[in-house]
């Protein structure tokens, strides 16, 4: 049963007033109160279910290239929403806004995306017909 | 010896009367017996429901779509003490993190869509999430007397004008009743499937459970329909990143990014 998800999506909805849908488990994992802005590279995009993985090289502070995972909705939800596999690609430089993992990893879940071109990407919105 | 065209003919006859004596009085076809152009041809004065339908707005993120009342069901005093000893567990997630279907009454609320198959005796729900299909027998059949236990339990269906009406019985204990209430073995679910519109359609779902509602717990979805869509593969465990543990911690893989399946 996803009404625990329901309920998490439910006080998302009023904390962030945005439209964020994990169908397949809990935001447990991710502070759903924080936002982090990392930029970086993409090394790599999973177009995969049941959810999409973004891994984008990010370099610390500490000048270290760590790779960080980002966990979005599936190909299923966000290809009825504009997205392709070929959205983003190996090499393309991106800033990304995650709610982050509580425990501190390098990862989080995925909120929005903004390209060197000044596209944006979302995966909250109308599906497409 | 050579059978005479006579005797030919005789013996088509007695097969013929055969198959006669073989079709049910009425008929109702079932699966003992091959549909017949009449009962192709039924199909046809039934509600359109082809096409592929998703929950509305923001898909509804696993419980309800819109139309859905806030109050959750109402429980008997050993439920609410169960639900109550589960929440104090601090259970983060539950088993579909670990790719588990989440059976019924879940599965008809996620935020992925399903496509309905209309053939002679038969609804078939092809569900995109999970890869997950409902067999709903509406040949006339009695539901069973004492079903195995399945994620989706035993369905039969039959039309009230345009409504298609389906009861289901038999669930898997591996499926809950919303979350932490485990349900009873005597949990029931009618569903109503309703046209209200060119391209939406309402399911009211009524589960009853002597044994853990006090009273019949009803939701609405509204599904509109995409009739460009088709439905697409979701194999949960090809990249499932996700996890939760025996105590109900939920965590992450993030381990190894190389070695997802897109390299």
């Amino acid at each position: 049963m996803r009404t625990l998800t329901l309920a998490l999506v439910t006080v998302t909805l009023v904390a962030a007033g945005a439209r964020e849908v994990v169908a397949h488990h809990s935001f447990a994992p991710f502070n759903m109160e924080s936002e982090k802005t990392i930029s970086g590279t993409i090394k790599k995009f999973d177009w995969t279910n049941p959810h999409t993985w973004i891994w984008l090289d990010v370099t610390n502070d500490k000048g270290v290239v760590e790779t960080w995972g980002i966990e979005g909705m599936s190909p299923n939800y966000l290809g009825r929403r504009g997205w392709t596999k070929n959205s983003l690609k190996p090499g393309d430089k991106v800033s990304i806004v995650v709610r982050p993992m509580r425990d501190g990893s390098p990862g989080g879940m995925f909120v929005r995306a903004t390209l060197a071109d000044g596209r944006e990407l979302r995966q909250s919105g109308q599906a497409v017909d | 010896m050579r059978p005479t065209p006579l005797s030919r003919l005789a013996s088509v006859a007695t097969l013929l009367l055969m198959m006669l004596a073989d079709r049910p009085a009425h008929a109702q076809t079932t699966a003992k017996s091959a549909p017949t152009a009449a009962d192709w041809a039924a199909l046809a004065k039934l509600p359109d429901f082809t096409g592929v339908w998703e929950i509305g707005l923001g898909g509804g993120g696993g419980g309800r779509g819109r139309g859905a009342p806030p109050q959750g069901p109402s429980l008997t005093p050993t439920a609410a003490a169960k639900r109550k000893e589960l929440q104090s567990l601090g259970r983060e997630d539950n088993q579909t993190a670990n790719c588990l279907p989440p059976g019924m009454p879940g599965i008809m609320g996620q935020p992925y869509p399903m496509e309905f198959l209309l053939t002679p005796g038969k609804v078939t729900i092809v569900i995109e999430a999970y890869t997950q299909v409902r067999h709903i027998y509406t040949d006339g059949r009695a539901l069973p007397e004492d079903p195995d236990l399945k994620f989706h339990g035993t369905s039969v269906g039959r039309w009230e004008g345009n409504t298609l009406v389906v009861d289901s019985i038999g669930f898997s204990p591996l499926t809950e009743l919303v979350a932490n209430v485990p349900h009873g073995d005597k949990m029931r679910v009618r569903e109503r499937f309703t046209l209200t519109g060119p391209d939406t359609m309402s399911i009211e779902t009524t589960v009853t459970d002597p044994d853990v509602l006090t009273a019949p717990f009803t939701t609405t979805r509204v599904l509109q329909r995409h009739r460009s869509w088709t439905i697409a593969e979701y194999v949960c465990q090809e990249n499932n990143r996700n996890f939760v543990d025996e105590k109900g911690k939920a965590g992450i893989r993030l381990d190894d990014p190389s070695g997802s399946p897109r390299k």
